[in-house]
């Protein structure tokens, strides 16, 4: 039997390029997962790899930095908090 | 909902799969204001065998970001541990509790008691630190707000 395809819709699932079970240090949600302050995962609540190597969303690492006494320092390794701008 | 209670429930709901680490006991979390837990210390240190002390945390709006409010209080059979950075109104003095020092966002309830299970583990001083008498009578500042100075790294 030949079949023929006349039209078909594409489904694609997402995930962060991390191990599964990872979860965001500071909030404890897994990376997948959007941080507490966002109502949906993805783009609008992006992870954010330290050049330490620790990741973090992006608006719970911005929370921390933002206070005075964060020191600019990475919440896990104490080294200043820097990543690659994309 | 706000930051904390989220993260709170976390916390809770991974303590009540997981449990916590021996000696660490949980005995009231019925919100997301202020828990209390047990600690006991095990080996040989006589200063606190056969004890049990308990740890009040409260937490504000802004947990992790800042620190949980973190001091022992009395109870039925529950003293203040003595201990040279513990005054006798049960306010610890410990770098990790405080926002401009120690703290860090990475951190919960069961790293701090452990880490304070683990300062009244390695104490071998019956005593209370100096000015015990006077701060207890006078202070007035929440335990977070007071200024330590950590220059102590031998207990």
């Amino acid at each position: 039997m030949k079949v023929h395809v006349q039209k078909y819709s594409a489904v694609a699932t997402w995930k962060w390029d991390v191990a599964e079970d990872e979860v965001c240090g500071i909030c404890r949600v897994q990376f997948d997962g959007t941080c507490p302050s966002c109502k949906y995962p993805g783009e609008d609540c992006p992870l954010l790899v330290g050049k330490c190597g620790h990741s973090f969303h992006m608006h719970c690492i911005f929370d921390w930095i933002g206070t005075e006494s964060s020191k600019g320092l990475c919440p896990m390794c104490r080294q200043k908090f820097e990543f690659e701008e994309s | 909902m706000s930051f904390a209670v989220r993260r709170l429930q976390k916390e809770l709901s991974k303590i009540h799969k997981d449990g916590l680490p021996q000696g660490i006991s949980l005995v009231k979390a019925d919100d997301f204001d202020e828990w209390l837990l047990d600690i006991r210390v095990f080996g040989e240190n006589p200063l606190y065998k056969g004890q049990r002390f308990r740890l009040k945390f409260k937490f504000g709006n802004n947990y992790p970001i800042e620190p949980p409010e973190v001091t022992f209080t009395t109870g039925l059979e529950r003293q203040i541990p003595m201990h040279p950075h513990i005054y006798s109104n049960g306010i610890i003095c410990l770098d990790l509790l405080s926002p401009s020092q120690g703290w860090s966002p990475v951190q919960n309830v069961e790293s701090v008691c452990v880490s304070i299970q683990s300062m009244l583990a390695s104490n071998r001083k019956n005593e209370r630190p100096e000015g015990n008498d006077e701060f207890v009578a006078r202070n007035t500042k929440s335990p977070k707000h007071i200024n330590f100075v950590y220059d102590d790294p031998t207990v």
